[in-house]
């Protein structure tokens, strides 16, 4: 990619979140509550460094802008070394900047969790973690950062480990990432097989090398980049991971770790083009990963389970975008999808803060009034994850869907706009539904420090959801306009092509897609906004939740087939080997062989018998031996 | 010389079956000085002359000395030998099997193999069995302190080696303690001897 | 009589030492007497000295002499030590017998 500039703060965007970890990881118990600082200094310093590459960059007309950073050859074709392309440069953006908001809030969410030092050794060294993968400039160094991130995400996951089911999450969040690691490493073994290198530049500049194994690679690519963006079929763990504490569902499961697949597959971007195979396999994937998200959205009472999946449906659209070659959009709605989704799980969690860890809507309601912040800024969310004209989301979807259309994908493009549909309908219904009406739920609501904590000041936990809920508005702008800063950063980063014309043009698109999104918003406000629709709220749910149909309430069925084609089968194999092979077979042989050198000790043991004579006569038919030896040799001479 | 070397072949063996049946050690001790001493006669035939010798004097003098005075102080509270362990054992009839096969052996290689003599060894012919001569103290008192000078003394010192092995194995056995607390220990015993002496 | 010849033919000697070799053999595994087995085994190397002897009066060569020199220090050497342990060990028993010391049986 010639990219060979430098920038010297590299190194402090890449290592200062490790220091923290470490730092946080050997001190915790010392530091206690200041703990909170050193971790947001750790991600807040790099994040002005970012900022500054970010000025540099977009200021900059040059034809490609960036750093390169070699670190060091470990043999012919492995070379490691620290990438800063655009590219890399939007995410570690995103990574540090959203971290950083993640960061402080957790201050006040965890403040009265006794683990905080290790809360923020986790969250940093998840930061690095991701900035390993975006930052490298090779496939071993993204895989290396890849297996950090799912390690990071496990244990934050998993952090309150007294909880069973949190720990069952954790680790199923950690297998099926380990399945994506897998793929990904399989994918590194046919491109280094064929080209000879595992860097970027390398690969990229002989995809025809691959020839035959092209669509291979990019499918075990793909395979890596669905688990990890919990794409179909290899979804079903980032609903579960929702365990954790909420910061981390807003920094993990929803601002960048499961983005990191949008990043390798736009990141991949020439293998792509070069297999329109896989192009079609990753954006029919994205495609159907939006629908069925927002589908399951629909069906779910847990107010962080629909955000999790309106992420998984959001993380659709981002890989359909990527996959159809619409790889500015994709990364776009990355950019604009970070805030408003961040937003809103911080909002949630601001509400289930407030109403002691409360998760389900049905026992809100209401809480405009009590969190103010909150409601505000999960509205400028809710409009941004809708694609309402004028917020974030809304630049960045149109792209995409158009994106679609325009690489001559038309289903894609419908399913897209239906998709659309859909979310603006539940993402409206878990908003009505939490903030308006009266409050349903049993917990006083002047239920001040319930178990004699200390809460820190409720700023703390404001401020970064107004900040995100205002960027949740105004990030779309970066890339509209005549040469907005956004084009000129990706102006040499992603391959213009020649597409064919389009039967519709691009304001019809977004007019189309405008009169889905309202549709939405009306059924929504009609079901439960309405002032009828809040006098009967309690009586409604309940009905709704007795009628939601089966397919979508058991997640269509999605673990089902894979406890039935996997896990069943391995507890099958497990109880065969545990229950035949290993007792009879595995122990049978050792036990065979334990019983053969008793038997051969027996034997031997006849000679050892501590008698002198005995021992002498051994001497003596040793010399015979020799000596008959000797004979015969002379007689045979 | 040949009645005299198959009449002193019969003596030898003879005794030396008597060493290995007889019943008492002390008499398979006077078995082997016998043997010894046809030995010596025979290493004479040999021109061996200073080898005899010190057949007789190390071997029947020293060695043999040696066993009769191990037997005399074993004897002393022990069974005696008599009506110890001496029945045939088990092992006497494959020891003896191996042993006839050995010896058909060697007597078949005997049989086989003419035996080459010193003038195909290109060794100098000289004169034999006087003084000066192959054989002699003075003949090989100069092979064995100038070519074979380093053996030699090797040979002092793996003697003095088994002097030392001896005196550790079978010395009055005090167990091994550091000098100085043995050197306390005869202090305070002294004191305590003193101390009675006064008493007394 | 002539230098280069032997009282009787070397393969006679040859003979007469493997017999005496063999007869300590056959007295060091048959016998259980620990004074009796070292005699034996003096046996066996006396058989080995008169072979060095032989051989070196049928090739008038005194490095044979030498040889059996040696061998006379060391079986005293061997002698000594081996009383001596056979003093050690059987000082504290009633019996005199080698397969009653078989402590290293395995």
């Amino acid at each position: 990619m010639g990219i060979d500039g430098a920038y010297p703060l590299l190194f402090v965007i890449w290592l200062v979140p490790l220091a923290g970890a470490i730092v946080n990881w050997a001190f915790g118990p010392q530091l206690k509550r200041s703990a909170t600082i050193i971790g947001s200094a750790a991600i807040g310093i790099p994040f002005v460094a970012t900022l500054m590459a970010w000025n540099a960059a977009t200021q900059s007309s040059g034809a490609a802008v960036g750093a390169h950073q070699n670190l060091f050859s470990w043999m012919p074709g492995f070379d490691f070394g620290l990438l800063l392309d655009p590219l890399s440069l939007i995410w570690a953006l995103i990574i540090t900047g959203v971290g950083f908001l993640i960061h402080a809030y957790s201050v006040g969410y965890m403040w009265s969790d006794s683990a905080i030092a290790r809360f923020f050794a986790y969250m940093n060294f998840f930061v690095f973690a991701m900035l390993t993968l975006v930052l490298s400039d090779n496939f071993v160094g993204l895989l290396v950062g890849w297996g950090l991130v799912g390690l990071a995400s496990y244990f934050l996951i998993g952090f309150w480990f007294f909880k069973p089911v949190a720990v069952a999450a954790a680790r199923k969040a950690f297998v099926i990432n380990v399945v994506g690691d897998v793929a990904i490493m399989f994918a590194i073994f046919m491109m280094f097989a064929k080209i000879g290198s595992i860097t970027f530049a390398n690969v990229f500049a002989h995809v025809g090398a691959l020839d035959g194994w092209l669509f291979w690679t990019c499918l075990f690519l793909f395979i890596g980049a669905a688990a990890k963006s919990a794409q179909i079929p290899l979804h079903t763990w980032l609903p579960d991971a929702m365990e954790g504490p909420t910061p981390v569902s807003a920094l993990i499961h929803a601002a960048t770790m499961v983005t990191a697949g949008v990043y390798l597959v736009a990141r991949c971007w020439p293998l792509w083009n070069a297999s329109h195979s896989a192009q079609l396999l990753v954006g029919t994937i994205g495609g159907l990963t939006a629908l069925a998200g927002a589908l399951l959205g629909i069906a779910q009472w847990d107010i962080k389970r629909i955000l999790a999946y309106s992420t998984m449906s959001q993380i659709g659209y981002m890989i359909m975008g990527v996959g159809v070659g619409a790889y500015q959009a994709g990364v776009a709605h990355f950019f604009t999808h970070a805030f408003f989704k961040a937003c809103l799980f911080l909002g949630a969690g601001i509400v289930i803060h407030e109403l002691a860890d409360e998760q389900d809507i049905r026992r809100m309601g209401g809480m405009r009034s009590r969190a103010p912040v909150a409601f505000f800024a999960m509205f400028a969310a809710v409009l941004a994850i809708s694609g309402f004209p004028g917020f974030a989301g809304f630049f960045s979807k149109d792209q995409v869907v158009f994106g679609a259309l325009e690489h001559g994908h038309p289903w894609l493009y419908a399913v897209g706009i239906v998709t659309a549909g859909i979310t603006a309908y539940y993402m409206f219904r878990l908003f009505f539904v939490t903030f308006f009406g009266t409050y349903r739920g049993d917990v006083d609501p002047e239920h001040e420090p319930a178990r004699g904590e200390s809460h820190a000041p409720a700023w703390i936990m404001a401020l970064p959801v107004a900040i995100l809920g205002i960027f949740s508005v105004i990030a779309g702008y970066a890339m509209i306009g005549s040469n907005p800063p956004w084009s000129r950063l990706f102006a040499h980063t992603f391959p213009s092509e020649n597409l064919p014309p389009v039967a519709i043009g691009e304001g019809w698109t977004t007019a189309i897609l405008f009169v889905v999104m309202a549709a939405g918003i009306a059924i929504a406000y009609a079901r439960y906004a309405t002032p009828v629709a809040l006098a009967n709220a309690p009586a409604r749910l309940r009905l709704e939740s007795e009628r939601m149909p089966a397919v979508l309430v058991r997640l269509f069925y999605f673990d089902d087939v894979i406890d039935w084609l996997f896990v069943k089968p391995s507890l099958a194999l497990g109880r065969f080997f545990g229950s035949w092979f290993d007792p009879d077979f595995i122990d049978g042989a050792v036990r065979g062989l334990v019983t053969l050198s008793t038997e051969l000790a027996a034997v031997v043991r006849y000679f050892q018998n501590g008698l002198l004579r005995s021992y002498a006569l051994i001497v003596v038919f040793g010399a015979a031996c020799f000596a008959i030896y000797y004979a015969l040799q002379g007689t045979v001479r | 010389m040949t009645i005299a070397f198959w009449a002193l072949a019969v003596l030898l063996v003879a005794s030396a079956m008597f060493v290995i049946t007889a019943k008492k050690p002390v008499h398979s001790v006077a078995g082997l000085l016998a043997h010894f001493f046809f030995l010596a006669i025979t290493y004479f035939m040999l021109s061996a002359e200073f080898l005899a010798v010190i057949q007789l004097i190390v071997y029947s003098g020293a060695i043999l000395m040696l066993f009769v005075f191990v037997i005399a102080l074993l004897s002393s509270g022990v069974a005696p030998f008599s009506v110890g362990p001496d029945r045939l054992p088990k092992i006497a009839a494959p020891a003896t099997l191996i042993v006839a096969v050995l010896l058909g052996f060697v007597a078949y290689g005997i049989s086989r193999e003419p035996i080459v003599l010193a003038n195909e060894h290109g060794v100098a012919a000289g004169p034999v069995g006087a003084a000066g001569v192959f054989g002699s103290v003075a003949d090989f008192g100069h092979a064995l302190f100038t070519t074979n000078l380093l053996p030699f003394e090797i040979t002092a010192f793996i003697l003095m080696v088994a002097v030392i092995g001896v005196i550790l194995l079978a010395g009055d056995h005090v167990p091994y303690v550091p000098t100085r607390r043995r050197a306390r220990i005869v202090e305070r015993d002294m004191r305590e001897a003193i101390v009675r002496a006064g008493e007394e | 009589m002539r230098p280069d010849l032997l009282p009787v033919a070397l393969a006679n000697y040859v003979g007469l030492a493997s017999v005496i070799f063999f007869i300590g053999v056959a007295g060091v595994v048959v016998r259980r007497n620990p004074l009796i087995m070292l005699m034996s085994i003096e046996l066996m190397w006396n058989a080995a000295n008169l072979l060095f002897l032989a051989f070196a009066r049928a090739w008038l060569n005194n490095a044979g002499h030498i040889f059996a020199f040696l061998v006379i220090t060391v079986a005293a050497a061997e002698a000594a030590i081996g009383l001596a342990i056979v003093v050690v060990v059987f000082r504290s028993r009633a019996n005199v017998d080698v397969d009653e010391v078989a402590l290293m049986k395995g």
